[in-house]
């Protein structure tokens, strides 16, 4: 998945990248085939280069080697909302079949509530970002038909609903799970699915998925990690296994 | 300006006399982010003085938040997100939101910053386009802030935009690491929503790691987040930030921080560490000494060049 999320993105692009996986995946875009991506984050940093992961954004281990410090209506408001902002790769507890995702809160099995953080800055990036890259687990709980909380919206309810509505960016463009990649229609912005995972079945696919999917006969595989991706995240950027295996 | 002008113009005060500035009810800005510099020995004053029914806000909450929820000192809230970054989530805010004991509104950050930048301008409102299209937006105006969340039109393009109004907190606190008597504040490293929400409150306390003369001031100005006369008090105090990070002071206590994460897990558990590192400790220091004293506070003395 970090290896699939790293190949997402290309050289001099200015990335968002939230914790954990996405953070890893742009650190391995980094150090192979895009050294020049900037790296944002909403504390108000731009472009660190760090030398040891942090626990969070707010960790000064994930400010290190920063070529700018300033706010979060800097990097949010004057860079994100501003509109040079390529990538905001962004984790979710939910996504749709249009993108829309959720980062506040789920159903509890006994129906009440469970409570998350809140979405911070994911809102404004999904709205404003030239395109976004969700991460998500891939269980039926996760990819659903109905979204507990619309918490950033994605193609909304399809065809050209987000640009109507006047949302700027330009909307979801991957979704990555642990089981297949997906990418959305042109025109309906429907989800579809790009790749499988090797080792996953189309069966134990839409098993794991909570709408229809349409699977094409000899869909392709994603191609799995280089010897030297997988060097690179277990002994150079995740060495004490922080992220790596979490998901 | 002469020293005795600004020995006569110190604002200069005790953790507990700032403290009293904010009143029940208030509405309190918060200067944390997550893990990094709250102003966490400020809420364990306000705990500690019983204060009720604040109304909270930050972009991105942590600790010095988390704590005043679970003592039962708000009752609303005015958020876009928090956490205690990988040490878990802000269980007694999400509890309380659970429980339904504290008002939520729950904003995209970019929003809550722009109601600050509103209230910093002077002006009634501003607009937005995050929020479009989502949840947040369908509960704020239906629910938890009808009088605050319009959606609007631009009166040049036609564009449908979300309007969202000027925020003026009471009194905004923020933790510094270094600022002189007269209040002027200085911030290394990120500065998250700390500019507007400070230049937006009526009344601002500073908490400061160092306190140093306005002549270090003015050797680099280009530091200084607040103009001194926009400041109300100022305390000096070490470790104010922890368990949460000073940056280029000290690291985050990644031992106390799992502890309370723990403790916070539960009604009950909080309880217990609001016994002992809150209620019982006669003062700021002796919560130091609590949780280590200066053997254990040296080792989280951050590396000058790192800066953690």
């Amino acid at each position: 998945m970090i290896a699939a999320g790293s190949r997402e993105i290309s050289d001099g692009q200015a990335v968002f990248a939230g914790l954990g996986i996405p953070q890893l995946a742009v650190a391995l875009a980094q150090r192979t085939h895009a050294p020049h991506v900037v790296v944002l984050n909403e504390a108000g940093v731009v472009d660190p280069h760090l030398i040891e992961l942090g626990v969070g954004n707010a960790d000064p281990r994930h400010w290190y080697g920063a070529s700018y410090f300033g706010t979060f209506l800097d990097v949010v408001g004057m860079l994100c909302q501003r509109g040079v902002v390529d990538v905001g790769f962004l984790g979710a507890l939910e996504v749709d079949a249009y993108g829309n995702n959720n980062s506040s809160e789920v159903l509890r099995d006994d129906g009440g509530i469970r409570r998350f953080g809140g979405g911070g800055g994911a809102n404004d990036i999904a709205s404003h970002a030239k395109s976004t890259i969700l991460i998500v687990r891939h269980e039926r709980r996760k990819l659903v038909e109905r979204l507990v909380h619309n918490t950033s919206p994605g193609f909304l309810d399809g065809g050209d609903a987000r640009a109507r509505l006047g949302l700027p960016g330009g909307g979801p463009s991957r979704v990555l799970t642990d089981k297949a990649v997906f990418g959305f229609d042109d025109v309906t912005h429907h989800i579809k699915l790009l790749s499988i995972h090797p080792g996953v079945s189309d069966e134990e696919l839409q098993a794991a998925t909570g709408f229809a999917l349409d699977i094409p006969s000899g869909c392709p595989r994603t191609p799995p990690p280089t010897d030297e991706e997988v060097r690179l995240v277990r002994e150079e950027l995740d060495p004490r296994r922080m992220y790596v295996g979490a998901f | 300006m002469t020293e005795n002008q600004a020995v006569e113009r110190s604002k200069l005060t005790s953790l507990a006399e700032a403290a009293a500035i904010v009143r029940d009810e208030d509405n309190l800005a918060v200067g944390g982010f997550a893990c990094a510099r709250n102003a966490v020995a400020f809420s364990r004053e306000l705990i500690r003085q019983g204060r009720r029914d604040l109304t909270l806000s930050g972009v991105v909450l942590g600790m010095e938040a988390d704590l005043l929820v679970g003592a039962g000192a708000v009752k609303r809230l005015i958020y876009g997100g928090g956490s205690l970054d990988r040490y878990g989530p802000i269980q007694c805010i999400n509890r309380a939101y659970e429980q339904g004991k504290i008002v939520a509104e729950y904003y995209s950050s970019l929003a809550v910053n722009f109601r600050y930048l509103a209230g910093a301008l002077g002006i009634p409102y501003m607009p937005i386009k995050s929020m479009l299209g989502s949840d947040l937006l369908t509960r704020l105006e239906q629910d938890t802030a009808a009088d605050v969340v319009k959606e609007g039109e631009c009166p040049f393009t036609s564009e449908h935009l979300v309007l969202v109004r000027a925020l003026v907190p009471d009194v905004t606190v923020l933790q510094v690491q270094m600022a002189d008597e007269l209040g002027n504040a200085q911030i290394l490293g990120p500065r998250w929503d700390n500019d507007e929400a400070a230049k937006a409150a009526r009344q601002v306390i500073v908490i400061t790691e160092e306190l140093v003369s306005t002549d270090i001031i003015r050797r680099q100005p280009e530091l200084t987040v607040l103009p001194g006369f926009r400041v109300d008090a100022v305390v000096h105090l070490p470790f104010g930030a922890h368990p949460t990070s000073l940056y280029r002071c000290y690291d985050h206590d990644a031992d106390h921080l799992k502890l309370y994460v723990g403790k916070a897990r539960t009604e009950a558990g909080l309880e217990e560490y609001l016994d002992e590192y809150v209620r019982e400790p006669r003062d700021h220091f002796e919560y130091l000494d609590r949780v280590g004293g200066l053997a254990h506070l040296s080792t989280l003395k951050a590396d000058p060049v790192l800066g953690y």
